[in-house]
């Protein structure tokens, strides 16, 4: 299997930022579009790769060449798998709305949107740190 | 209703306020443990003059050409593998983040050299 090229660390922290914005900002105003909206969004940039991710693509587009050279490159395994946690989750609260359950829909969003958050502001990506941990129990040679 | 979405949206941001400052606390009390220039341990250098020490991880399939590409490069001096993920407490004394991270130890531990990135490596050999 080849090796992926490593990716700028600071887009998945820049879609992740927009990410926890725009949950804590549906929630707020009681929108749900924005859960399926975002799972999609998701699922581009994990599926697809990072350019098909539209934050990934306006990051690496449009702010990217305005800031300087990055000083950490990374491996894009581990943020890919976290966006797929994610969209698990906001897939499994999208469902929870169209069932009627909207308490249960919102938790798991917001669940998604504190992580989100973390990550952006610290660096602390959880998925990305359970990916690590399955690698090294499986052994996963990329 | 708007308030009470309100105040939960306050207390996530708090939580995660709080999450963060926790995971800085902890993460600079490690780099508070550790000294400013650990030495390579002297089983690693082996007597060696030179040593590079490649950190890999299990899902780094960059790293293993990376160590043959330093020892082709170098033959004179030990090339050795460390697996990250095996040796958490060395690579956290090296402040290793990702592989493979590459360094040159002289003969007494000390690094003199530090390459991240398979990209780095690549620079370095071609510029010797």
């Amino acid at each position: 299997m080849p090796t992926p090229a490593p990716i700028d660390a600071r887009g998945p922290r820049f879609n992740q930022g927009v990410l926890a914005v725009a949950l804590l900002g549906g929630f707020l105003v009681d929108w749900r579009p924005v859960v399926p909206l975002f799972a999609l969004v998701l699922l581009a940039g994990a599926a697809l790769g990072p350019k098909y991710g539209p934050f990934l693509a306006l990051y690496a587009k449009v702010i990217k060449p305005r800031l300087g050279p990055p000083k950490t490159m990374e491996d894009p395994r581990p943020p890919r798998f976290s966006a797929s946690v994610g969209v698990a989750f906001l897939g499994s609260g999208t469902l929870a709305f169209a069932a009627g359950h909207a308490g249960v829909g919102w938790a798991l969003a917001l669940v998604v949107a504190a992580l989100a958050g973390l990550s952006a502001t610290t660096g602390l990506c959880v998925g990305c740190e359970i990916y690590l941990l399955l690698a090294r129990r499986t052994s996963v040679v990329g | 209703m708007f308030l009470a979405r309100g105040t939960v949206v306050i207390v996530v941001l708090f939580a995660v306020a709080f999450a963060g400052r926790l995971y800085r606390a902890w993460r600079s009390g490690l780099q508070a443990d550790r000294p400013a220039h650990p030495l390579v341990p002297a089983s690693l250098l082996a007597g060696a003059a030179r040593t590079w020490v490649v950190f890999t991880s299990p899902y780094c399939a960059t790293c293993g050409p990376v160590a043959d590409r330093l020892q082709l490069s170098d033959p004179s001096a030990r090339v050795v593998k460390v697996d990250a993920t095996r040796e958490p407490h060395l690579a956290g004394a090296f402040s290793v983040r990702s592989a493979p991270t590459v360094l040159l130890a002289d003969a007494a531990g000390n690094v003199t050299a530090r390459l991240v990135g398979a990209e780095a490596v690549e620079a370095y050999v071609a510029a010797r």
